[in-house]
């Protein structure tokens, strides 16, 4: 019965999520934003964080930046694509406190440096500080949990476990 | 196919709000959706790729969409569009 269910299980893949950020883990539906609080960019979580360092959760490479620096996507070895959101509405700070320390096709380590941004420039433009961290590609996830609630530590404890389709590639 | 031009006028370009609303709309409809900018084309049903288009407030894109129903997903898209991703 062991045996079935681990051949069973080979075509997939189990990927983990370390925190991004050092915070307390939010439900995605207290996010004040309908398009992420309603998933429409995807399922996930998100973190209010405490301090202003945003690391990768997973091993994969840098898929997108965006311009402002306000947001990045990575995308996992498995495939699976994650967009990290940083506070709400932060696209109109257009880079203001933002800082990368990655580009585009970087390849990234769980735990390694991704954004520095200035809580206090957020804080102070009005925007929440609540950070989305979401599958864009949800149609690969097989199953998925929140495994984190209250504080946690960026780069030093799971977050999401998600196990990802196997087959395609 | 059904291919028209459509001007970006959400703040900011087609980042993570827009480009989340535009696959909600464009994943309503069968038909196949492409947007084109310059040399380059992402799938209209994919968060990720219409955001690495790097469409910035003020251009111009090109959507192409082909399917059964690509007359109603082509009405969906303008009035997305137009009203400039405000519901």
């Amino acid at each position: 019965m062991l045996r079935g269910l681990f051949s069973r299980k080979k075509q997939q893949q189990e990927v983990t999520l370390l925190a991004p950020l050092t915070g307390e883990v939010v439900a995605l539906s207290e996010v004040p934003d309908p398009v992420f609080a309603q998933k429409v960019v995807g399922d996930g979580t998100a973190i209010s964080p405490t301090e202003g360092v945003l690391v990768s959760p997973l091993a994969g490479s840098v898929t997108h930046l965006f311009p402002t620096h306000h947001a990045i996507a990575l995308t996992s070895e498995s495939g699976l694509e994650i967009l990290l959101h940083i506070g709400i509405d932060t696209v109109k700070l257009k880079g203001e406190g933002f800082t990368p320390h990655v580009k585009v096709g970087d390849q990234v380590k769980p735990g390694d440096k991704l954004i520095s941004f200035d809580l206090g420039v957020l804080k102070k433009a009005g925007c929440p500080i609540v950070t989305p961290v979401v599958i864009t590609n949800g149609d690969l996830v097989a199953d998925k949990r929140v495994v984190s609630t209250g504080s946690v530590r960026a780069g030093q404890e799971p977050l999401m476990l998600v196990v990802v389709k196997g087959g395609a590639s | 196919m059904i291919r028209f031009d459509v001007h970006v006028a959400a703040e900011g370009g087609l980042h993570a709000r827009p480009a989340a609303l535009l696959v909600n709309c464009a994943g309503q409809y069968q038909s196949r959706v492409t947007l084109v900018k310059d040399q380059k084309q992402a799938d209209g049903k994919s968060i990720l790729g219409i955001m690495t288009l790097g469409a910035s407030q003020g251009d111009r894109l090109t959507i192409e969409i082909e399917g059964a129903d690509e007359k109603q997903a082509a009405a969906a898209l303008k009035e997305l569009f137009d009203k400039r991703f405000e519901s």
